[in-house]
């Protein structure tokens, strides 16, 4: 799902391919987590009450056939609301809106995001960096909630620590939306890949990369409605 | 003949069970079986995680005469998370593993880990403190999440998968070590060498968690996982293990232990016991009796000391109070 949702993402910045465009919006907008179905809802809300959700409010999974995760949902909200910035409708918003209720829905207490869910067995989970910030990006143009601040101060807070490659590239990411300083953190970022020899997969070195070039071109994520 | 309602229902659950167990017999879920005639188990005694540890690992496996010169051996220890407290598989004991598998001749270490929540794997490796034995040019670290897949058709099917995209890694690899930490789960019940094979399984393909495999069972799916990657060896860190709402929010439980076997049941049975568990009780494991190693004592030759009777057995949910066997 989340290929689906990145790629639309890439083919929003570019004019061609509207019909590869029309055909990833329409499958995202059809797809949902598998809690979404009546009888998992129904279940999520008598039955099976060890993971603290509200069942009603869906997103999308990392593959067809499982439940709705905090990371897929949110590119597939900030997908959704990058091709609807000039053709919004009901449908549309209505998908974005469940996606957007469902991130809020599972905050860690604290502020930030875990996998997936904030509650398991009556223990609060901690919040993930890279969950944080991509949760952020997809609710760059939300109201400003108290929740919404708190996740970011504790994002800010984190990224002054961070050494991995990975997490601090998607801190710059989103801290840069959110209009903080992130210029300390990309020095950081570029003396922690050095030539880049040390990073052995091609999706970390290409969100580092984007990272890097914050601020010097279109932010991939950014969401202009 | 008068039938009444009850004797009705007794007379078809009993009918369905023997089918079940009829079906079994004769349609069995898996196409391989490891079991081999006995299996051995050795259980170290070790208080901490200090340097001791090494001499005590070589001793330890020179106790099973392992035949790894020249072979490709793959460490799948357990690295969950960033987070304090006994979550992941100690460091010293994966990094003393890899360097006791080298100095028995082994061609080449690779320690493999696909982390199930968290998605940045370097951060967990750096929070587990890793990365200093990784500096030997001989020991290298693959984060399976992200390694180059090979479509496979799984071994048995309890979880109705057919097939899995796995690591080239693992595939490639001649011997495989299952390092688990010892905690009970609060899904499974516990979490040892069989139920740490979930790491295997690419989150790039399968997302983070891999939570697809829930869907199918999380019993199930372990069997069809170790049925299709068989583990070679076990090394259980149970110096300090976690009791309670494993495997992230549990708490400490020093079981000052380190369980080594040639059979990934007989390890986890054994630690189930020490546990203070009775492992048939453990749905993935009275049935990986069946097939992928020896559950009974009967058939596990214990190397060097007998393990002592606990006193306490393991805390758990009470979903799982089920497992304590009856001696407690």
């Amino acid at each position: 799902m989340t290929t689906t949702a990145l790629s639309l993402c890439y083919l929003n910045g570019i004019t061609d391919f509207a019909s590869a465009r029309e055909k990833a919006f329409h499958w995202l907008v059809e797809e949902r987590g598998r809690e979404a179905h009546w009888f998992w809802r129904w279940k999520f809300k008598t039955a099976d009450r060890n993971v603290r959700f509200d069942p009603d409010k869906y997103g999308w999974p990392w593959i067809s056939g499982s439940a709705s995760w905090v990371i897929p949902t949110a590119f597939g909200v900030i997908a959704l609301k990058q091709f609807t910035v000039c053709n919004r409708s009901e449908p549309s918003e209505k998908r974005i809106r469940l996606g957007v209720d469902m991130l809020l829905d599972r905050a860690c207490a604290g502020g930030g995001w875990n996998s997936g869910n904030s509650i398991v067995y009556g223990v609060p989970l901690p919040a993930h960096v890279e969950a944080t910030a991509i949760a952020l990006l997809s609710l760059q143009d939300e109201e400003r909630t108290s929740m919404i601040g708190a996740s970011l101060a504790w994002l800010k807070q984190k990224s002054a620590a961070i050494e991995s490659v990975e997490s601090l590239a998607w801190c710059i990411l989103c801290l840069f939306v959110y209009q903080e300083p992130v210029d300390h953190l990309k020095a950081r970022l570029a003396t922690l890949i050095g030539d880049g020899r040390e990073i052995r997969n091609n999706a970390t070195l290409a969100t580092a990369i984007l990272a890097l070039k914050c601020g010097e071109m279109i932010h991939p994520f950014v969401v202009l409605r | 003949m008068n039938i009444d309602r009850r004797r009705f229902v007794g007379a078809t659950a009993g009918m369905a069970a023997t089918t079940g167990m009829a079906a079994d017999w004769f349609w069995p879920k898996y196409s391989v079986s490891y079991q081999k005639p006995r299996s051995l188990v050795a259980i170290l005694n070790a208080t901490e995680y200090s340097e001791k540890v090494e001499a005590l690992l070589i001793d330890g496996l020179r106790l099973f005469r392992l035949n790894v010169a020249g072979r490709r051996v793959l460490l799948k220890p357990n690295l969950v998370e960033d987070l304090p407290g006994p979550v992941n598989t100690n460091a010293n004991i994966i990094g003393t593993a890899a360097r006791c598998f080298l100095r028995l001749g082994a061609a080449r270490v690779v320690i493999g880990e696909g982390p199930g929540h968290q998605r940045d794997t370097e951060l967990v490796v750096q929070a587990a403190n890793l990365k200093p034995h990784l500096e030997d040019r001989q020991i290298q670290f693959v984060d399976l999440n992200r390694d180059e897949l090979v479509r496979v058709k799984l071994k048995a099917n309890y979880s109705g998968l057919g097939g899995l995209w796995l690591p080239r890694t693992i595939l490639d690899s001649d011997f495989v070590v299952s390092m688990p930490k010892i905690k009970t789960h609060h899904w499974a019940g516990v979490t040892l060498s069989l139920k740490n094979m979930f790491g295997i399984v690419p989150a790039m393909k399968y997302g983070w968690p891999k939570n697809l495999l829930h869907w199918h069972g999380i019993h199930e799916s372990i069997l069809d996982i170790c049925a299709t990657v068989p583990i070679h060896f076990v090394i259980a860190d149970g110096i300090t293990a976690m009791e309670g709402n494993g495997p992230l929010q549990g708490t400490a439980r020093d079981l000052g232990k380190i369980v080594l076997a040639d059979d990934p049941v007989a390890a986890d049975a054994t630690c189930a016991r020490l546990m203070g568990f009775d492992p048939l009780r453990v749905q993935h494991l009275s049935d990986a009796g069946r097939f992928l190693g020896n559950l009974k004592t009967e058939r596990i030759t214990m190397l060097g000391e007998r393990p002592e009777p606990i006193t306490r057995p393991f805390s758990v949910l009470p979903e799982f109070h089920y497992l304590v066997a009856p001696a407690h």
